[in-house]
C-alpha cells in the first residue's frame, strides 16, 4: 500500500490515462493532496467558474462576496450597470475592503489606511496622496484587480485564465439544455432567496458527477421519495430517458422520463405558456417529456429540476435548484445551494417551489440529507490506505452507440441510467490536469 | 424576530410564575421528545395549522436592521410537511439518520409573554449533535420563538420561527430537528 502523500499526481493521472478507456478510474483522486493541488492549479485557474446570478444584484452596487477557485472576490454591479469581479484586497497592504456577504455600496473603504475605491474597482481616494507619495503613487495603477467575466442566462461565470476561450464556446452548445432551467419564460429565472450555505467533508467531484446524470442512485439513495410515494416515478420505470453529454467540454445532463406522464407537469400554466415563448420547437419536444433534468456544468456548477410531492401520489411541484460545489480542502468543501424560480411566475408558485426546494434539497431537504451521508463516506473511504490501488467501475454504457437522430446537440444514449456522461466528465478533467 | 437584539420578551406583559413554569416545562420535554427521538410524539404537540420556520441568517453591515434574509429559508415546514420528514424518520430509508445522530436539545434563558391573547416563548437553543464514532460533534446555536397556544393543561405549538446563529453551517448533512 501506498501513502497517499507520496503519490506524485503525474502517477495519479497516468492511471487515470491508462483506467478510463477501460471502463475504470482510480479510486485515490476522490481523497487526494495531490489531486487536490493539481486541480486548483490545472483547473480551477482555467475554467469558467460559476460567480452569482444576475438577480442576486439587480441594482448599481449590488454586491455579494463569492470564491473563485480560493480568491475571495466581490461581485459588484457598478454605476454603469456592468457586473465586475474584484478581487477584495486593498492594494496597498491587502486588507479585505468587503466584509459583509452581501449588500449595496458606491464605493468599498479599506479599514486599514483609508484607500478607498468605487464600485467599479478604480482607486480613487489615497489618504495624505500628496504630501506622503511626493507624486509617485499613480492611483489608476493601483486598481482593485479585475477578473474576466461572462454571462449566459443570468448565470455570471469567472475565468482566471486570460487566454481560455469565451464563455461561449467554452459551454459549446450545452446552452440548449441549460435553457430547461434557465428560460422558464421570456423573462428568464430570479433566485428566490440568498443560498443555503455550508461546508461539509465531502470531495466535490462526487457531487458533481452525481449531478451529471446519476440516475442510478435515486431508487437507492432517496428511497424513501418511492416508497412513501412523495417521488412522481416508480423505481420500475426510473431508468427511462436520455443522458447527454458534450466531448472535451465535461457537461452532461441526464433527462429522466416517466412513460405516459403529462407534459410538463408540476408547473402553473402560466410557466408552461412561457417556456412555449422561449424555447425552439426541439427544445418544447425533449422537456415536455422530461420529469427530471439533472446536470452539470463543467467542473463544479449543477442544476437539477425535480418534482415534488408533499401529499403521496400527486404530481407535486416542481423546482429548480442550482449548486456550487467549491473545493476549499482535501475532501473538504463549501457548498452552496440556490432555488431558481421563473421571473414572469405567479408568487403563490414561486414560494410553493422554495417550499419544495427546502424540503428536498435545502440543506435540511431530505433528498440532500440522503445524498451528503453518502457522499461524506465516500470521500472518507477514498482516503484509506487500502483504497489507494484500487479502482471504480465506469463500465455502463460503454458499448452503447449514440442516438443518431436526437433532437439536441451533444452526444446522447439512453437510458437515463448509464456513466456515458461521466466517462466524460473525467476525460475532460484529465485533459485539464494533463496540461502543464 | 430580529438579530440584533431588539427584543420583543423585554418589555411584554409577563406571565404568573405558575404558567411560565409550566410553559418552560412544556418546551423542556419537547426538547426530550427530540433527544429520545419520539417523532411521532413530538409532531402531535404541534396545532394542525402550525408553521416551523428558520429564516436564513446573512452576513452583513452593522448599518443593515436585519440579518435575516426575507425570502431565504433553512426550514420552512407547516404540519403536514413536518409529517413527511417524521414519516421519513421513522421509515427503514431515512440513511442519513442511520445510524441515528445523539442530540441534545439546550433550552435556556426562557422568556415568555402573551401577545394579543397568545402566549409567547423566546429561548436561547443550544443544539449538540454527534455522529457514530466522529469525536466531533457539529453545535447549532439559535434564537428560537413560539407562539403556544391552551390545551387544557398542556400547550400545543402554533408558530415557530428559529434563527441559527450561523451564516455558514457545519454538518455533512442537517438531518436534525431543531
Ligand atoms: S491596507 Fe488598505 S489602505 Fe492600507
Ligand atoms: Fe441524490
Amino acid at each position: 500500500m501506498r501513502g497517499a502523500e507520496l503519490t506524485s499526481v503525474e502517477e495519479v493521472l497516468d492511471r487515470v490515462r491508462k483506467e478510463l478507456a477501460e471502463g475504470r478510474l482510480p479510486v485515490e483522486i476522490f481523497n487526494s493532496p495531490a489531486v487536490f493541488a493539481a486541480e486548483q492549479e490545472r483547473l480551477f485557474r482555467r475554467a469558467w467558474l460559476f460567480l452569482a446570478h444576475d438577480s442576486e444584484i439587480p441594482e448599481p452596487g449590488d454586491y455579494v462576496l463569492r470564491n473563485l477557485a480560493g480568491n475571495s472576490v466581490i461581485v459588484v454591479r457598478d454605476e454603469q450597470g456592468t457586473v465586475r469581479c474584484l478581487l477584495n484586497m486593498c492594494r496597498h497592504r491587502g486588507n479585505q475592503v468587503c466584509k459583509a456577504a452581501m449588500g449595496n455600496a458606491s464605493h468599498f473603504r479599506c479599514s486599514y489606511h483609508g484607500w478607498t475605491y468605487a464600485n467599479d474597482g478604480r482607486l480613487i481616494g489615497v489618504p495624505h496622496i500628496r504630501t506622503v507619495y511626493d507624486g509617485r503613487l499613480r492611483r489608476s495603477d493601483w486598481n482593485l484587480l479585475e477578473v474576466r467575466t461572462d454571462s449566459y442566462q443570468g448565470l455570471v461565470f469567472g475565468c482566471l485564465d486570460p487566454g481560455a476561450p469565451d464563455l461561449e464556446e467554452y459551454l459549446g452548445g450545452f446552452q440548449f439544455y441549460l435553457d430547461i432551467y434557465l428560460r422558464p419564460g421570456p423573462g428568464g429565472t430570479e433566485v428566490y432567496a440568498p443560498p443555503n450555505q455550508w461546508v461539509t467533508e465531502t470531495d466535490w467531484k462526487i457531487c458533481a458527477e452525481n449531478f451529471a446524470g446519476d440516475g442510478y442512485h435515486t431508487p437507492v439513495a432517496h428511497q424513501f421519495g418511492f416508497q412513501l410515494g412523495y417521488y412522481a416515478s416508480s423505481a420500475s420505470t426510473h431508468s427511462q430517458g436520455y443522458a447527454v453529454h458534450f466531448p472535451h467540454r465535461g457537461h452532461g445532463i441526464g433527462l429522466g422520463r416517466t412513460p405516459g406522464m403529462t407534459p410538463f407537469f408540476g408547473y402553473p400554466d402560466e410557466v408552461v405558456q412561457g417556456m412555449a415563448e422561449a424555447l425552439s420547437p426541439a427544445q418544447l419536444e425533449l422537456f415536455k417529456e422530461t420529469r427530471t433534468a439533472v446536470s452539470t456544468v463543467f467542473p463544479n456548477l449543477s442544476l437539477l429540476i425535480q418534482p415534488f410531492s408533499a401529499t403521496p401520489g400527486e404530481p407535486g411541484v416542481r423546482f429548480c435548484t442550482m449548486r456550487l460545489w467549491q473545493p476549499i480542502g482535501v475532501g473538504r468543501m463549501q457548498m452552496l445551494s440556490w432555488c431558481l424560480v421563473p421571473k414572469d411566475a405567479p408568487e403563490a408558485y414561486k414560494a410553493e417551489a422554495y417550499r419544495a426546494y427546502t424540503l428536498a434539497f435545502g440543506h435540511g431537504g431530505m433528498f440532500e440529507q440522503d445524498d451528503f451521508d453518502n457522499w461524506s463516506r465516500v470521500t472518507a473511504m477514498a482516503g484509506n490506505p487500502a483504497a489507494q490501488e484500487l479502482s471504480f467501475p465506469y463500465l455502463m454504457g460503454l458499448d452503447r452507440e449514440p442516438i443518431a437522430d436526437f433532437p439536441g446537440p451533444g452526444v446522447a444514449v439512453t437510458p437515463y441510467m448509464t456513466e456515458t456522461n461521466f466517462r466524460n466528465m473525467w476525460q475532460t478533467w484529465l485533459e485539464y490536469l494533463e496540461r502543464p | 424576530m430580529t438579530s440584533n437584539g431588539a427584543s420583543e420578551a423585554l418589555d411584554q406583559e409577563r406571565l404568573p410564575v405558575e404558567l411560565a413554569r409550566r410553559v418552560e416545562q412544556f418546551l423542556f420535554r419537547e426538547a426530550q421528545l427530540l433527544d429520545e427521538r419520539r417523532f411521532e410524539e413530538w409532531l402531535a404537540l404541534f396545532c394542525e395549522d402550525a408553521s416551523y420556520e428558520a429564516p436564513l441568517r446573512i452576513t452583513r453591515e452593522r448599518q443593515v436592521d436585519s440579518e435575516l434574509s426575507p425570502t431565504g429559508r433553512i426550514f420552512w415546514d407547516s404540519k403536514q410537511t413536518l409529517g413527511v420528514r417524521v414519516q421519513r424518520l421513522c421509515s427503514d430509508f431515512a440513511w442519513a439518520e442511520q445510524p441515528p445522530s445523539r442530540t441534545r436539545h439546550f433550552v435556556t434563558n426562557v422568556r415568555t409573554w402573551r401577545a394579543d391573547g397568545v402566549i409567547q416563548a423566546r429561548c436561547n437553543l443550544l443544539v449538540y449533535r454527534n455522529r457514530g464514532e466522529d469525536p466531533r460533534a457539529d453545535l447549532y446555536s439559535a434564537d428560537r420563538m413560539d407562539e403556544l397556544v391552551e390545551e387544557g393543561d398542556d400547550f400545543r405549538i402554533r408558530r415557530r420561527i428559529l434563527v441559527v446563529d450561523q451564516a455558514n453551517l457545519t454538518g455533512n448533512s442537517l438531518s436534525v430537528l431543531l
